[in-house]
């Protein structure tokens, strides 16, 4: 077989990632559907919604190699701008005062809303990725970082605007499980175009060999600046349906717990593909759910054990210290589900 | 008893083959050079017995004692002192700090003075600038640091990964005068990893020849200049 | 500016310094950027008091006289940074730099969650040393006593961190494998004895932040890692990654800068402090990414 054929094959199962992503995703959704369980449908929504923010997440991190500490500010960004623009005026009027009129009497629908939410996120990111992408990998990280502290600091207390530390309120619950399914497809996709594409195969390069890739002309800041916009935009949707699925939203929501959370996906499924952000979503949504019921009180005959709050996070902790140890490169370690080559080879089997 | 017995030692990285099941014995007092291509693996030699790289397997036995398998800082305790290609003096700390760093092993203060002593002798410049950051010196003068700072571990083996990287000719001459004085002064066993074969061939030693991470030749160094074995190890025995 | 402002500023400085230089110490030595030494800080601060949940806390430590908590404090720093590098660091001490970082975090998660179980979310009120609060004449100014005993602690720390480094075999052998490791090992320079005594000193360094803490704000919270850790390591990085130096002196200057927002800012504009401060560090990043001082080892050799 020549090489040409070869790669041609190798391209086609690449391109078999998403699509088996999706084909797992949907599977999940109606397998729980079928069961009609209300407490399941809503463990399906969350884990979807993660999905969008754990693959959004992705896009930058899995492809530079930098770890972003910032990127539940951009859910925070994306799911306070869905709320500014759905909320009914009345509300707003004596929640946020402070909103400017625009916004103050803007009644939108929700799709809208929430792309507007992961526009937001996504100017912001290429506002301030500009300045912290120039640093390199580790101080990068710390830099992010500070840039989550900051719209922390500036979110709890611009009260007039954002509610400061109370929460906010009255959040059309419009996302079902077929909802975030719709947009973590998406999210799927565009990782996926992204990181086949020259600029997502450049950054990979980057992060393998920075000296290499440079001697080679690559722009590491340029590739960087994109993959974290495109990465912001995302999430800031993921954060809009963060919010709307629960209904209520404050600024602690959007802070360390959650990016904790994010990375512990990304790093138990494996930091090196879509593959393994996915799976981490849905190895660490299971196993949150049953640390959640087991901290709610477990009754085993006359007796309720009950793990003490907390405990939850401790467990998942250690889990990823674990996995660090043990097998740093995750669950998937780094490689994609996709169709074995023979399935795809079709008419360039086995001639020549 | 040899000083330094290697049976059957392989590097690799992840694929990549890098020595390639290699023995060899090296009496006390030798002066061995490892000479070949680049790529041949001689570095990843040194890089093994030094304890930098961890070895696929082999063995390595200095005096009897087993080598491979140590961390870095157990085998220089044992005696064996590698000075590294590329020189990597402490540029933040001062000429004699650089030269304190590998005494903390050393119980016997006297000879640890001592050992200072002849340092500086041999290169008077370290004396001179003994108070100076390290980074200052220039090329030369940090490959004679780099030198005495091994030295001064008081090994029993000593590595020298190409000395003569980077240095002007005149330079060079005057760091072999010296490394060889203080071989024959201390009683070292050296090996040099050495581009030059020509160079090695004219300090005198024996000279085992590398190509694709084998040993192809092993003998005299000046002898091997005059034969055809030096061209055939670097470009291939001819068709 | 008042002499008053200078104290507060110097005092505040100080601590951020002490802060940075614990983090710049580990990251210098082992390039791990320790994301759980807030929680270090914060662990120190409540071995001070009885496990509990109430919201008036009970010295437990906290009671021994001054001269004797001070040495177990620092003990207690030391050991708990030894035992997180014996558990979860040596074993991945071939990592990468980013996955030494990703499991520092995590075990900061760790320890921020196991303090939740023992002691509850509610911030406590603790009265360490209060008698220490008694405001001294200094010239014009009113300077409570505490804050001229942190300075002077301070000044007495970074002396004895510089003689250590300087004069000292430890030191020696900490400020060589901070340079090049590999090259320290091969002079026979034990790598696990430099990186505990980094740690050790890490987490001295730490005890120490915690008194101040505890002493001057009166609370413990769980949340007072992240924040103390957040000024610590945009000093360490402004400062210029694994420069003791730079960290200290972007922590005195971080501290400066705070001090002055807080006095100089309108007071709606007061609660955004923290935020000025950070955006701030994030526009020096821009002009000078290397930070400050950078240090020899920070660009890969080609």
């Amino acid at each position: 077989m020549n090489m040409v054929s070869q790669h041609r094959i190798r391209r086609r199962m690449a391109a078999t990632t998403p699509l088996l992503l999706a084909l797992l995703l949907l599977g999940f959704v109606l397998a729980i559907s079928l069961t009609g369980d209300r407490a399941l449908a809503r463990m399906a929504a969350e884990t979807l919604i993660r999905v969008t923010l754990v693959v959004g997440f992705w896009i930058f991190v899995g492809n530079s190699g930098v770890v972003s500490f910032g990127h539940a500010a951009f859910a925070c960004l994306g799911a306070y701008v869905s709320a500014w623009t759905t909320l009914k005026p009345a509300m707003k009027a004596t929640l946020l005062p402070g909103l400017p009129d625009l916004l103050a009497n803007a009644e939108w629908s929700v799709l809208p809303a929430a792309v507007a939410g992961g526009l937001l996120a996504a100017v912001v990111a290429l506002l301030t990725g500009a300045a912290i992408l120039r640093l390199s990998g580790i101080a990068a990280s710390i830099a992010t970082f500070a840039f989550l502290a900051m719209v922390n600091t500036i979110w709890a207390n611009w009260t007039g605007v954002t509610g400061g530390t109370s929460s906010v309120v009255g959040l059309a619950r419009y996302v079902s499980p077929w909802v975030a399914l719709g947009w973590a497809v998406v999210t799927l996709l565009v990782a996926a175009l992204y990181g086949a594409s020259a600029s997502g195969l450049a950054l990979r390069a980057t992060r393998e060999d920075e000296v290499a890739a440079s001697a080679s002309g690559i722009d590491r800041y340029r590739h960087r600046l994109l993959s974290y916009t495109l990465s912001a935009f995302f999430c800031g949707v993921g954060g809009a349906l963060m919010g709307h699925f629960i209904g209520v939203i404050n600024p602690d929501g959007f802070y360390l717990g959650l990016t904790f959370l994010m990375l512990a996906m990304l790093v138990v499924g494996g930091i090196g593909s879509l593959s393994g952000a996915v799976v981490g979503v849905l190895a660490l949504s299971i196993a949150v759910e049953a640390l959640v019921r087991m901290e709610k009180g477990v009754t085993l005959g006359a007796t309720t054990f009950a793990l003490p709050p907390g405990s939850q996070e401790i467990i998942i902790a250690v889990a990823m210290i674990l996995v660090l140890i043990f097998r740093p490169a995750g669950l998937m370690a780094g490689r994609e589900i996709m169709l074995p080559a023979r399935w795809v080879a079709g008419r360039h089997s086995t001639k020549n | 008893m040899s000083k330094l017995a290697v049976h059957d030692l392989a590097v690799r990285y992840g694929k990549l083959t890098a020595l390639a099941e290699v023995s060899f014995t090296v009496a006390e007092g030798e002066r061995v050079f490892i000479s070949g291509p680049n790529g041949a693996g001689k570095s990843s030699l040194l890089s093994a017995l030094a304890g930098a790289v961890r070895a696929a397997h082999g063995r390595i036995e200095m005096d009897g004692d087993i080598l491979s398998g140590l961390g870095p800082e157990a085998i220089a305790r044992r005696g064996l002192s590698m000075v590294p290609e590329g020189r990597r003096i402490f540029a933040g700390l001062t000429v004699q700090e650089n030269l304190m760093v590998g005494t903390g092993m050393r119980r016997d203060r006297g000879a640890v003075a001592d050992d200072l002593e002849t340092v500086f002798n041999a290169f008077p410049i370290l004396r001179e600038r003994a108070r100076a950051p390290a980074g200052a010196l220039s090329g030369g003068q940090q490959q004679m640091l780099a030198i005495s700072r091994a030295l001064m571990t008081n090994p029993k083996v000593i590595l020298v990964d190409e000395p003569s990287l980077g240095l002007a000719p005149k330079v060079v001459d005057e760091v072999y005068d010296r490394l060889t004085d203080l071989q024959t002064l201390r009683g070292l066993t050296m090996i040099i990893v050495e581009q030059s074969s020509a160079r090695a061939a004219r300090v005198g030693g024996r000279m085992l020849l590398m190509r694709s991470g084998r040993i192809v030749a092993d003998g005299d160094a000046t002898g091997f200049a005059a034969r055809d074995l030096l061209t055939e190890a670097y470009f291939g025995a001819p068709t | 500016m008042s002499l008053q402002l200078f104290f507060d500023a110097l005092a505040l400085g100080g601590i951020y310094a002490i802060a940075a230089l614990g983090i710049a110490l580990i990251f210098g030595v082992m390039k791990l950027v320790n994301f759980a030494h807030g929680q270090f800080i914060a662990c120190a601060v409540f071995a001070l008091i009885l496990p509990s949940t109430d919201a008036m806390a009970v010295l437990g430590l906290g009671r021994l006289p001054a001269l004797v908590l001070v040495p177990v404090m620092l003990a207690f720093g030391a050991g708990l940074a030894l035992l997180a590098e014996a558990l979860v660091f040596r074993p991945m001490r071939n990592a990468s730099p980013v996955a030494l970082m990703v499991g520092s975090f995590a075990l900061g998660v760790a320890l921020q969650n196991l303090l939740l179980v023992l002691y509850g979310g509610r911030p406590k009120a603790v009265s360490l040393w209060a008698e220490l609060g008694h405001p001294v004449q200094v010239g014009p100014a009113e300077v409570p006593l505490l804050q001229l005993i942190v300075i002077a602690a301070v000044l007495a720390i970074l002396l004895g961190l510089a003689v250590m480094l300087r004069r000292t075999r430890i030191g020696l052998e900490m400020r060589a494998a901070a340079e090049d490791f590999a090259m320290a090992r091969m002079l026979g320079v034990r790598a696990n004895r430099v990186i505990s005594g980094a740690f050790a000193l890490s987490g001295g360094l730490a005890a120490v932040v915690a008194l101040v803490l505890v002493a001057q704000t009166g609370v413990a919270d769980v949340r007072m890692g992240g924040q103390i850790m957040l000024v610590a390591f945009i000093a360490t990085v402004v400062g210029g990654m694994g420069s003791l130096s730079g960290a200290v002196a972007a922590g005195l200057g971080i501290g400066a800068v705070s001090a002055l927002l807080q006095a100089g800012l309108p007071a709606e504009a007061r609660p955004f402090r923290d935020a000025f401060l950070y955006g701030g560090v994030i526009l020096v990043l821009l002009f000078r990414p290397q930070g400050l001082f950078a240090s020899a080892g920070s660009k890969p050799r080609v």
